[in-house]
């Protein structure tokens, strides 16, 4: 075990692409954990999605030996989290591991949104703030301005702030330096009974779940018996050890101690982030506080193209919900597009990852349906209906009132955009509720809005609207009544239920106009004539036609154009088989997107 | 040539037809839609250019492969920019191959390189037809299309050919960015009394890497339209079965007898050898195993396919070819005999004789004829034997592709 006035557990957090996950692989090499020649980048992100996308979307922690100017070596132990809002709740567990956090700024961008947010996290989670300006190194760094923002947003005094860059290394050793001085070391009582708090999981095919654990009080140690108070799960401690960042067993973990317990269950569910780990005989009686279940944001469809690969696509959820347990499935049948999956999801974020993996780790060809929200449906009988998908809505004669969830939504704008912003939201049914200028550069603007809205394309337009200039933020409030009303499409006179969409009864002409507009560029010409209708409860509200195809042939086929021609014609057929045959129509899969992407 | 005697080529084995293509990669200059392997110029590697496909085709001759040649082709680019290099090519392919008497000899021209002596002389070293590249018979059309003649010189090649007295074929392009339909039935019109016997008429397809795909990228050219296309092609076929020229393949209309003999080999699965760089052959197993042996080329060496046909093309640029003819790599492609009679159901259904009940039986693909009968894009006639014959129909021509998609990807594992 460590003597925690020796150790010192911090977390690095920033605003997405800030650099948090450069100046961790710095950090590592500095303490030779990793040395020069066997360093990729982003080490700690060890999925493909994360390396390419330049995101972490798992936490991580690999303990580092340090020896500080004062000659003493020390144990840090760096929590690596998510950087995206759809992972609030799970960098709020990972940073209740910590004692401090280095909140990283980018010394081009200044303070942003996630940047506002993490360090409200980290304050409430009463951690030691390091203020780190970041990419001093780039002609456009604007330390100073930064530091003034750090200040003004954040009230957080940033006269010591360390200036660092990832790129070159520079102040890597300052903010080390800053973490033992100025992070609390860890404080418990080694003689009380266990609690160490989970804040993270995986499976390991191997292994079973791994957790990865900070012990508060008392210590853990493998051969015991242990309690997962909030799951009720009981277990053998198979093994306990530290991540350097390759798995090093050790005898023990106690006090302040941050490190990976080895459970041998097959059932990641039963391992929850944000438990408590206590002995399973005379235990903690109170677990620690902050536990709560996660609960999906938004739900889509997950549909097999080849409609054969439904068993696949259910063996695939399965297996991925061992690594990511946040991911919620039940089956659906759609006419249109079969047997498939209702899923949901963290956010918009977290749903692409996930559909990302299955397609590629389980080699399925996916299609997705819209994102939807949960709508809570009042009927007249007085019934509660919870429903995630469209097509799952009662006959509007049967509904007394729909609620949706809404949001408190904060965007970080430079003043001139402030325009942009408010015609933005207007768009999208959100209420401006006050707005203050944190700096004279950065106007901080509030809003509640519906979360179906959200959704709807509005971050990408939020970032084409402000020149990438705006960031955003946001936490669930409540449920509110609006007046809600399920849209149909009709293809060639059918519905198609997979393009349905839950809409304000306000916006439902405009969207059903610009959809079909939008579906007419997007369905191919068929051999017929295809009529697209947008509907609601049978009324017709805007119709366009995809005409007929009438051509489609390349006559030329002489000796060399043969073997051409036929490898055209595969081709054609791949081309075909990424769309979905809907009826007698083929239908591609941005057409269930088109929703998102109606600008209005 | 025509009393030549069939050479001696192992005892009691009678000559395997294979018809030649030779491939002559010169132009005037090249046209804004073109990706044919073809330069413009280079007068200087002309010479040494009929002394290498001379060569290459003699080289072939060793295989026994051309020993009774029904057809020879000789196309590019414009064969007849080699002026009297081109009648010394003809004469020494003539002296190399064994061409069946009675064969169809072929010559491509272009109307800037039509001249009436050229044409006596080839006609006379044997050639026995022209395709001459016309395109259209209006200035705007042939300018957007970026081809280095007007429709004078057209006409006026025409008219040398037409005097020439051996007959021709044209090819027209339909579906042309800015090209009307007064337009088009003025050049169908020409070119029915321009005295052709034969008529290609291609919907215009906008190739890569060309450019006109940068000029339609640009904006500066409109994106051709396919409905207009497909009402060129309608029109096409109307007035020239009406001047006694009927459609009898998707692209190809003739007077009867003069049907394109050796692009009917293309498209009933007969041997062709290609001569010249980017030329394409295609052979039996047998054949090409012979000349696999002999050439030291390597097989795949996958016993679950078993060749039937293999189709090889010489990739080699012009300069290479000219050094050391017989070098260049020769990537190969080898169907088995359900593709291969796939292949020949595909292509069988571009002709307007279409294929037989158990043709298409032994091809697989029964059972997607009947989808496609369903479709109105096939019908079924019985023939004067009495056996059910599907041919392609009028609205499976302009829909080709899915016609020859469905045949082709029969074969492979049905959608769900």
């Amino acid at each position: 075990m460590t003597d925690p006035t020796l150790i010192r557990n911090f977390s690095i957090i920033a605003h997405i692409d800030h650099g948090k996950s450069t100046l961790a692989d710095r950090v590592l090499q500095l303490t030779h954990t990793i040395e020069d020649r066997d360093m990729v980048e982003q080490v700690l992100d060890s999925m493909d999605i994360e390396r390419e996308r330049g995101i972490t979307i798992k936490a991580q922690a690999v303990r580092v030996l340090y020896t500080a100017d004062d000659g003493v070596e020390y144990t840090l132990n760096l929590i690596d989290t998510p950087g995206h809002v759809d992972f609030t709740y799970e960098v709020s567990r990972s940073l209740q591991a910590c004692e401090g956090a280095v909140l990283v700024v980018d010394a081009t961008q200044g303070v942003e949104a996630q940047t506002v947010a993490n360090a409200i996290m980290a304050m409430n989670a009463h951690l030691e703030i390091i203020p780190l300006i970041n990419k001093i190194d780039l002609p456009s760094a604007d330390p100073e301005r930064v530091r003034h923002e750090i200040e003004e947003a954040l009230a957080i005094p940033a006269d010591e702030a360390v200036l660092a860059s990832g790129k070159t290394g520079e102040g890597v050793r300052e903010a080390l330096e800053a973490v033992v001085r100025h992070v609390p070391h860890p404080v418990g009582d080694p003689h009380a009974p266990l609690k160490a708090l989970i804040f993270d999981s995986y499976f390991d095919a191997y292994r079973g779940v791994v957790a990865l654990i900070r012990v508060i009080d008392g210590h853990i140690a493998a051969g015991m018996k242990v309690r997962l108070m909030a799951a009720g799960t009981v277990t053998d401690v198979e093994e306990v050890g530290v991540r350097r960042p390759v798995h090093v067993p050790v005898e023990q973990l106690g006090v302040g101690e941050v490190g990976y317990l080895v459970t041998g269950l097959k059932d990641t569910s039963l391992v929850k982030v944000g438990d408590t780990v206590t002995a399973a005989k005379h235990g903690a009686v109170e677990p620690l506080p902050g536990y709560r279940e996660v609960k999906p944001m938004v739900y889509t469809g997950l549909f097999p193209i080849d409609g054969d690969q439904y068993p696949e696509l259910r063996d695939a959820l399965d297996k991925l919900r061992l690594n990511d347990p946040s991911v919620i499935y039940e089956p659906e049948s759609s006419h249109a597009l079969g047997f498939g999956f209702r899923c949901g999801f963290l956010g918009l974020l977290h749903m692409e990852i996930i559909k990302e993996r299955l397609e590629r780790e389980f080699d399925l060809d996916l299609l997705a349906t819209a994102p939807s929200v949960e709508y809570h449906v009042f009927k007249t009988n007085g019934e509660m209906l919870s429903i995630h998908s469209p097509q799952d809505m009662p006959e509007p004669g049967t509904i007394d009132r729909i609620e949706e969830p809404y949001l408190k939504v904060t965007v970080l704008v430079p003043p001139e955009f402030v325009g942009a912003i408010m015609e933005l939201t207007e768009l999208h049914r959100a209420t401006f509720v006050n707005m203050q200028y944190l700096s004279a550069t950065t106007v901080e603007m509030h809003y509640e809005m519906p979360l179906s809205e959200l959704i709807m394309d509005f971050f990408d337009q939020l970032k084409s609207r402000t020149r990438g200039y705006a960031s955003l933020d946001y936490e669930v409030m409540d449920y509110r009544a609006s007046a809600l009303v399920k849209l149909d499409v009709l293809l060639a006179g059918k519905a198609v239920d997979a393009l349905s969409f839950i809409v304000h009864k306000d916006k439902a002409f405009a969207r059903g106009k610009m959809l079909t507009e939008k579906l007419r560029g997007i369905i191919p010409r068929q051999m017929f004539e295809v009529p697209i209708q947008a509907a609601i409860g049978g009324k017709i509200i805007a119709r366009e036609t995809v005409r007929a195809m009438r051509k489609d042939v390349i006559a030329k086929c002489y000796g060399g154009d043969i073997s051409r021609k036929r490898k055209l014609l595969e081709k054609q057929k791949k081309g075909k088989k990424r769309m979905k045959q809907v009826g007698t129509i083929e239908v591609p899969q941005e057409a269930f997107m088109a929703i998102l992407k109606v600008d209005d | 040539m025509t009393d030549a005697i069939a050479p001696a080529s192992g005892a009691g084995t009678s000559p395997e037809p294979v018809s030649l293509y030779v491939h002559v990669p010169f132009c005037v200059s090249k046209c804004a839609y073109c990706d044919f392997y073809s330069q413009a110029g280079g007068a200087e590697l002309q010479s040494p250019f009929v002394d290498a496909a001379l060569f290459e085709a003699g080289h072939w001759s060793h295989y026994d492969l051309l020993d009774d040649v029904p057809t020879l082709y000789i196309g590019g680019g414009t064969p007849t920019l080699l002026g009297d290099g081109l009648v010394r090519l003809v004469r020494g392919l003539l002296e190399t191959a064994n061409v069946r008497r009675g064969a169809e000899i072929t010559v491509e021209t272009n109307p800037e390189t039509t001249d009436a002596a050229l044409v006596a002389k080839l006609l006379e070293a044997g050639v026995t037809r022209f395709s001459l590249g016309v395109q259209s018979f209006d200035d705007d059309v042939l300018k957007t299309l970026g081809r280095c003649h007007d429709a004078g010189k057209a006409r006026e090649a025409a008219r040398i050919l037409r005097d020439s007295g051996a007959p021709f074929s044209i090819d027209l392009i339909c579906g042309v960015p800015g090209q009307t339909t007064a337009s088009w039935d003025a050049t169908l019109e020409e070119a029915v009394r321009c005295g052709a016997r034969h008529l290609s008429v291609y919907p215009l397809s906008v190739e890569e890497g060309t450019p006109l795909e940068a000029s339609i990228a640009a904006g500066s050219l409109p994106t051709p339209d396919p409905d207009t296309a497909a009402d060129m092609m309608l029109a096409a076929e109307v007035a020239l079965t009406a001047a006694g020229m009927p459609r009898y393949e998707v692209a190809s209309y003739a007077q009867p007898g003069h049907e394109a003999r050796h692009n009917l080999v293309y498209w009933t699965g007969g041997s062709y050898l290609g001569v010249g760089p980017h030329a394409a052959s295609m052979l039996t197993s047998e054949q090409f195993l012979r000349v696999a042996e002999g050439e030291g080329w390597s097989l795949p060496a996958d016993g679950t396919h078993v060749p039937a046909r293999v189709r090889f093309t010489r990739e080699v640029s012009l300069g290479d070819y000219l050094r050391r003819p017989l070098d260049a790599p020769v990537p190969f492609e080898s169907l088995n005999a359900a593709e291969a009679a796939r292949e020949d159901a595909m292509l069988g259904l571009r002709l307007a004789s279409g294929i037989t009940s158990s043709q298409a039986a032994a091809a697989g693909v029964l059972e997607t004829l009947a989808e496609l009968h369903e479709q109105g894009l096939v019908r079924v006639r019985k023939s004067a034997g009495g056996e059910a014959v599907w041919a392609t129909t009028e609205q499976g021509w302009l829909l080709g592709n899915r016609v020859f998609g469905a045949i082709w990807n029969a074969g492979q594992p049905p959608r769900p």
